[in-house]
């Protein structure tokens, strides 16, 4: 069994899977640049259509920052879901399916952060 | 005799004032005006956008408005103009910045900030710039090289 799975994935690595969108990762690259540019200037019609407290620059810094967090993604097909996940997004904000709520969401405004070192962890106890 | 006419109407195009003040409008004769007034109209009708309706004082002391299109673009503009926003632009250190500074190598500025700078030029000069031929200007020189290709501005 060990060695059949070996053989799979040594097959697998060889395979040619059917793509979403694009073909290799510059045509994803291409349709993530697409993505960002859409939501660049969708960003100042969103601040004043939900009557958002914050600031251009913080909503296109917020948009940075969540396209940075794939970058490390070199799957073109894991990139075009990515990407239509992130057009299924702006399609709810352009027609103001969201409110104000979903959007404030992104910035995590009134969650405490997670602990990271030993002695948080350990102030904050194991939950049951 | 209608030639005539019309070359009157072009010498008269380059002196406004003359056909503006209305006194003169009687003296002339209607079908002269006609010319005259149509010439100007089929310059705005043109496909270049006005932006400027400025009025201004010309020589002859008339009080005129001048329809114009925009001014032309010459390199030293575009380049101006290119260098200008990219100087305006926060991540990039304007001490360091030259025509020929790569934005990736020497600039240091990701793949996105490319997209955002090639978006203010996009803003700056009124036309877009599809992301397959963005996607490859990577210094300043190449994006003025490209804006002076696509809007005809001869070398």
């Amino acid at each position: 069994m060990a060695s059949s799975a070996a053989t799979r994935t040594a097959a697998g690595a060889a395979k040619v899977v059917k793509p979403i969108f694009s073909r290799d990762l510059d045509e994803a690259k291409r349709r993530v640049r697409e993505l960002y540019r859409a939501w660049y200037r969708e960003v100042p019609n969103t601040v004043a259509m939900f009557q958002l407290d914050i600031t251009t620059q913080q909503g296109r810094d917020k948009v940075r920052e969540m396209f940075n967090k794939n970058k490390h993604v070199t799957d073109p097909r894991v990139v075009d879901m990515l990407v239509i996940k992130g057009k299924m997004e702006l399609q709810e904000t352009i027609h103001v399916w969201k409110q104000k709520t979903h959007i404030m969401r992104y910035f995590h405004e009134s969650e405490e952060p997670r602990p990271a070192d030993f002695l948080s962890k350990f102030y904050r106890g194991h939950e049951p | 005799m209608a030639s005539r006419a019309l070359h009157q109407c072009v010498r008269s195009l380059g002196r406004p004032s003359l056909w503006l003040l209305p006194t003169n409008l009687a003296v002339r004769v209607p079908p002269v005006f006609a010319a005259a007034a149509l010439r100007p109209l089929s310059f705005t009708a043109a496909s270049r956008k006005t932006r400027w309706l400025g009025q201004s004082y010309i020589s002859s002391g008339v009080l005129c408005r001048q329809y114009s299109d925009l001014p032309p673009l010459t390199l030293d503009t575009i380049k101006d103009r290119v260098m200008y926003v990219l100087k305006l632009y926060d991540k990039i250190n304007p001490e360091r910045l030259q025509t020929s500074s790569h934005f990736m190598k020497d600039l240091g500025l990701d793949s996105l900030d490319q997209v955002e700078i090639i978006m203010a030029m996009e803003d700056e000069f009124g036309f877009e710039i599809p992301d397959a031929e963005a996607e490859k200007l990577m210094t300043p020189s190449e994006i003025v090289n490209y804006i002076a290709d696509k809007k005809d501005v001869y070398e």
